[in-house]
């Protein structure tokens, strides 16, 4: 049996995505073009040799739940293991009331119930590869009572807007968890991943649900700095973080850079997901592809230069679809000029001649739309 | 078997001889096609489009890679509690010896108690080397209609061409008469395909007095199909119009693939309705450069260009170098073409690399040129 057991929430209700979240929560957007962003989080934790997955799902569930299914796509163990969807309410009048601690506690007597001693959490909205089993083994190693994964980034002044960041001392023991306002580029953004023992976690998540409605599990841990040896470890490779729409643009576009793309895809640690069984990507004479990430199901017949595309999606003759994210099923009609757009799934672009946003301010087209 | 009470068998355990060296560690029917895709996929995606529940596939010849593949049968949605892909290599009974598949008929004897014990009313026999889309339940339908014994599935093909296949000769109402093997000067263009459905009760007698008889062949075509037309057992001709093909000869399974690009391609890939099921495997989308140029081509995830392609199919996980041009080729799965190497008119087989600069095949060729072996670059 596996040491420990995974939890993956759902995104902190502080995010917002323009758009896209009208139709589904994060953990179930698409991203880089074929995965949902929850496939990085549960593969990382399948890859890691973690059984028992728990994925806490807000918002309509409907796309995640056909998405995860029975979980075998993620090559978990059918007896052995268990990929379990918990629910809880999103209807509260007030969001604020939407919690992951909320979440916990809704599901209190599951979590109690789980044999294995460790608990490794993790969220849908960041997305990296991470070996959760070495994580865990240089948990145990430090004899810390928690362990905290950060990425160090240069930016934090312009990106990664309402992610907590870690405040550490030299040994990397962790001083405070405090939320990122913008103020310095330096950081170490939290990648909201915790391991710890089951009954460490249990002991904060109660404690704190009994202090406030409102704390989060991060605020709760920073909370309890003084009781716990609470370590900071650090995360290297390709890290996005999908707080708003400008980040899930850019976290996208990011991959088209061939060294993003080896340090997330590693043939040795295979990202799993629902496959569509859609044929491969056809192009026409007259088509052209440069600098982007294609799905397959598609047909060309235009130009794509700086996209990530999606599944199934047709780019018409004479069209030029530039610096932009096409979603699944979407059609782009001849001789339509695309520039800077997520364009959400099955949308028709037949009419508009040109859409074009600038640069830094990508826009968005709905879902179904047709222009 | 709740839909339609026909079990299906594929005959999968050809070499393909013809193919060369990439027949030397798997089956033909487990050799690659269409960018994803394996040869098998097209039968087995059909029987599961068809609303049929159990498939057994018999296999001989290099049949580890083969028989692993088909044993997921989840890959084509046959791993529900009542359906399943079953693989039957030749295995050891209890009142004979080890035998091996003596012919198509004989494969298909020594699996009777596979067969009886689902209880089928139809078999349907499929070959596991064939690229076409079928509904086997519209046959069905056509077998039922006609009460016939045997139904066998022709399309017609060129008059000149007639003598390369097994050809059936009808009356007006598509009664089979005649049967001819490869005959010399044909009275019909209408060649067998391979693809029967018998009234399992009638095959059955048949295929247990033929494995008693010292003189058969066991053979489908030579001597099972002859014992029904001799006996006045009801045979009927499916006439077939859509593409197929037999991709025998590293000539017609490069051409099958570039049957791929054309502007409507007939086997209709893309159609929802029929998709042909296949591995996962879990590779991101296909990533192209700042220097890929492409023209027509049929390109699968896990790729990454950043030369030129024209007119070429890349199968899974290919790779394409800056500078490199391919014209009118397969890339096999994993193939590797390095910097500024070229290659024209060729299939290159899984996994193989070829070196920076280093040129194979050429556009005036014959015959398209398979590379299977690394092909050394430049210093």
């Amino acid at each position: 049996m596996a040491k420990a057991f995974g939890i993956i929430t759902a995104a902190s209700n502080r995010y917002v995505v323009e758009g896209m979240q009208d139709y589904r929560p994060i953990s179930s957007f698409s991203f880089a073009g074929r995965y949902r962003l929850v496939d990085f989080p549960i593969s990382n934790m399948s890859n890691s040799g973690i059984e028992r997955i728990q994925v806490y799902i807000s918002g309509n569930p409907r796309s995640l739940v056909e998405h995860l299914g029975t979980g075998r796509h993620y090559n978990i163990n059918s007896k052995t293991g268990k990929l379990q969807l918990l629910f809880h309410d999103s209807e509260n009048i007030n969001r604020l009331y939407n919690t992951d601690i909320a979440a916990f506690m809704e599901s209190i007597e599951i979590l109690e119930r789980v044999r294995e001693e460790y608990v490794i959490i993790t969220t849908s909205n960041m997305v990296f590869r991470q070996d959760f089993y070495s994580l865990l083994d240089q948990h145990i190693k430090s004899e810390a009572d928690i362990s905290l994964l950060y990425h160090r980034v240069d930016n934090a002044d312009v990106s990664y807007r309402g992610c907590n960041y870690l405040v550490l001392n030299r040994q990397k023991g962790v001083l405070s968890i405090d939320m990122n306002m913008g103020n310095k580029p330096d950081r170490n953004v939290f990648m909201e991943t915790y391991v710890m023992k089951k009954s460490i976690f249990l002991e904060i998540i109660k404690k704190a649900a009994k202090i406030s409605s409102m704390y989060y599990l991060a605020r709760a841990v920073a909370l309890a700095v003084e009781q716990y040896d609470i370590r900071g470890i650090q995360h290297k490779g390709y890290f996005a973080a999908i707080t708003d729409l400008k980040s899930y643009y850019d976290a996208n576009l990011s991959l088209i850079d061939q060294e993003n793309a080896k340090s997330l895809f590693d043939m040795k640690w295979p990202i799993y997901t629902h496959t569509t069984d859609s044929c491969p990507t056809q192009y026409f004479d007259g088509a052209s592809a440069k600098c982007s990430l294609i799905s397959n199901g598609c047909s060309i017949e235009g130009t794509v230069e700086n996209c990530v595309i999606g599944r199934g999606v047709h780019i018409g003759k004479g069209a030029v679809v530039k610096n932009s994210v096409v979603l699944a099923y979407s059609s782009i009609g001849k001789d339509v000029v695309v520039d800077n757009q997520v364009i959400d799934k099955w949308a028709k672009i037949i009419h508009a001649n040109q859409l074009i946003a600038e640069p830094g301010k990508p826009g968005y087209i709905r879902r179904d739309d047709t222009l | 078997m709740s839909q339609n009470n026909m079990l299906a068998m594929i005959l999968a355990g050809g070499r393909g001889s013809r193919l060369l060296d990439l027949t030397n560690k798997v089956a033909k029917p487990a050799v690659s096609f269409g960018g994803k895709y394996r040869i098998i996929d097209f039968p087995l995606s059909n029987c599961a489009n068809s609303g049929i529940d159990v498939v057994g596939v018999l296999t001989q010849y290099e049949s580890v890679v083969l028989n692993s593949y088909v044993a997921a049968g989840g890959r084509w949605g046959l791993d529900t509690k009542n359906s399943g892909v079953f693989v039957l290599p030749p295995r050891e009974k209890a009142d004979e010896g080890f035998n091996v598949y003596r012919g198509t008929a004989d494969a298909i004897s020594q699996n009777i108690d596979f067969i009886d014990s689902y209880n089928p009313d139809y078999l349907l026999i499929l070959s596991g080397d064939h690229i076409y889309k079928m509904d086997y339940d519209a046959m069905l339908d056509y077998h039922k209609s006609q009460n016939a014994e045997l139904t066998v599935a022709v399309r017609p093909v060129p008059w000149k061409e007639a003598s390369r296949f097994g050809i059936m000769n009808t009356d007006e109402n598509g009664t089979i008469v005649e049967f001819q093997e490869k005959p010399k000067e044909p009275k019909s263009n209408l060649a067998s395909m391979g693809i029967y459905i018998f009234t399992w009760k009638t095959l059955r007698k048949v295929l247990v007095a033929d494995m008693k008889n010292p003189d058969s062949s066991h053979d489908f075509g030579n001597d099972v199909i002859p014992e029904f037309l001799s006996t006045g057992k009801k045979m009927v001709a499916y006439k077939f119009e859509g593409y197929w093909k037999d991709v025998g000869t590293i000539d017609s399974l490069w051409e099958a693939n570039m049957d791929l690009l054309g502007r409507r391609s007939e086997l209709n890939m893309d159609d929802d309705s029929w998709k042909i099921f296949t591995e996962d495997t879990s590779t991101p989308p296909q990533l192209f450069g700042p220097n890929a140029v492409i023209d027509r081509a049929y390109i699968t995830q896990g790729c990454i260009v950043d030369g030129e392609v024209h007119h070429s199919v890349l199968f899974t996980s290919a790779q394409v170098g800056e500078g490199a041009i391919v014209t009118d080729s397969v890339l096999m799965p994993g193939a590797v073409v390095e910097t500024g190497a070229r290659v024209t008119r060729a299939l290159v087989a899984d996994g193989v690399k070829i070196g920076a600069g280093a040129v194979v095949g050429s556009a005036d060729s014959e015959n398209i040129t398979l590379v299977a072996k690394r092909v050394k670059g430049e210093e």
